[in-house]
């Protein structure tokens, strides 16, 4: 007897039971810095927007800044790496964007990625799990989980956060 | 852990409309993370001759000018068309790259894509020198197939930097390598909660297309990338497909086949490539 070439599953769609929490770190802040400006020195550059700031790179962007405190550093020689986060339906993730000396994205890396399904993010004991773990929130299956799942919602999310800081660049960094 | 333990390397980028996952080890540090850049780069080539979204892009040439004369593409370009012309005949048409104008026409696809006259796969005629014509005005959309076929090229390009084992893994097509069995959960389509029980992975692919998380409402009624061809009616159950297969294009295009062809046709191309399904539903 062949293996069967096709298995059907019928499994009903779960309610919040397993509470699955998907967290990978990828990248501290210097290994990121690292991974997109090798070998240069990158200076601590950060901005505290004004309200007017604000509002004139959410125009620009059409993205909602969120938050004011922006994490930049100076590249030697040029350029820029701009720490950001983004928040989608169900997930953080933190990512770090390397611009150019002429602000062009030269590269874009995740550096950590949590997801939770069906509302968990306002529970608080799921909260807690993550208090004083900044690099260390490593809540995972034993096995990998197939998908980065939602990851075409959320990859868009970057698209929209790398937008508004390009409005920031343009609008704060550049000269 | 001791001394002499290589560490793993796991890096993640934006790229190919999805996250890209790629997870390395056998080198050093340093080894690691070029031998990982480079493979981000097979996949920034792949995505930058192949996506439609990007006007510039070699698909998109072929798209605006293969009805007014023949398109010559590079190897990539003219080895995933091969791919898919193969798989659109062995398939009798249940997998159709030209299915580009009717997403179009749902708004999936750029409106560019849009053509007045219904074409299939058998209007693509591919010549000697990586020439590509179309015999009717078509669109195509290698959405289904070269998202497998970058994974490919990203484990191939770690493989050739002698990393001892690899997985890329593109928003859920994803391939490993390397002497170690990945025990692979697949999510609910609705709940997109893990399954319990794990699939084993070993030098091996596994692709998953679901209408859940593209799906939409367009006058009136529910469209998703997912078509079917013969019908040109969208899929739009809640349904997963997974295909576990020896390279990654190959089962990101059968999830297609099985979604869109009857059990029998299915089953038969999925022993023809040695590959298995999985099928989940709510």
């Amino acid at each position: 007897m062949l293996r069967p070439t096709i298995q059907w599953l019928v499994v009903p769609a779960l309610v919040c039971s397993a509470m699955p929490v998907h967290a990978v770190v990828y990248l501290t802040v210097e290994q990121a810095q690292v991974a997109i400006f090798p070998n240069k020195k990158l200076t601590s550059a950060d901005v505290a927007l004004t309200p007017e700031q604000r509002k004139a790179i959410a125009k620009a962007s059409d993205v909602r800044v969120r938050n004011l405190e922006l994490k930049i550093w100076r590249v030697e020689g040029g350029g820029w790496f701009i720490l950001d986060e983004v928040i989608g339906k169900h997930e953080f993730i933190t990512y770090a964007v390397g611009l150019t000396e002429d602000g062009a994205v030269k590269q874009i890396e995740v550096m950590d990625y949590r997801e939770t399904y069906g509302g968990q993010v306002r529970d608080e004991k799921w909260r807690a799990q993550f208090t004083g773990k900044k690099h260390g929130a490593k809540l995972k299956l034993d096995d990998d989980i197939q998908n980065i799942s939602g990851a075409t919602l959320s990859s868009r999310h970057i698209a929209d956060g790398v937008r508004r800081l390009l409005a920031t660049y343009e609008l704060v960094l550049k000269k | 852990m001791n001394s002499c333990s290589r560490s793993e390397t796991r890096r993640c980028r934006p790229l190919l409309g999805t996250f890209v996952e790629i997870k390395a080890t056998g080198l050093d540090d340093d080894a690691l993370n070029s031998a990982i850049n480079h493979a981000f780069g097979q996949i920034e080539r792949i995505q930058s001759l192949m996506s439609v979204h990007d006007g510039a892009s070699e698909i998109s040439r072929v798209n605006a000018e293969a009805f007014l004369g023949p398109v010559k593409v590079s190897d990539e370009t003219f080895a995933v068309l091969e791919h898919g012309l193969e798989l659109a005949l062995a398939s009798a048409g249940a997998f159709d790259f030209t299915i580009a104008p009717l997403l179009a026409s749902w708004g999936l696809l750029p409106a560019y894509l849009r053509r007045r006259a219904h074409g299939n796969w058998r209007d693509v005629v591919l010549q000697s020198g990586n020439q590509v014509r179309f015999a009717r005005p078509v669109a195509i959309d290698l959405g289904g197939i070269a998202k497998g076929f970058a994974v490919d090229a990203a484990i191939a390009s770690l493989r050739g930097n002698q990393a001892t084992s690899a997985s890329v893994n593109a928003g859920g097509d994803l391939r490993v390598f390397g002497p170690d069995e990945s025990r692979i959960h697949l999510r609910h389509p609705v709940s997109a909660q893990p399954v319990s029980n794990p699939i084993s992975l070993r030098n091996a692919a596994l692709a998953t297309s679901s209408p859940c998380f593209t799906r939409r409402q367009w006058r009136g009624r529910a469209v998703s990338h997912l078509v079917n061809p013969f019908h040109r009616r969208a899929i739009a159950e809640s349904v997963s497909v997974s295909v576990r297969a020896s390279e990654c294009w190959l089962a990101d295009a059968l999830t297609k086949v099985v979604l869109t062809t009857d059990p029998a046709t299915a089953a038969r191309l999925l022993e023809l490539h040695d590959a298995e399904a999985w099928i989940l539903s709510a």
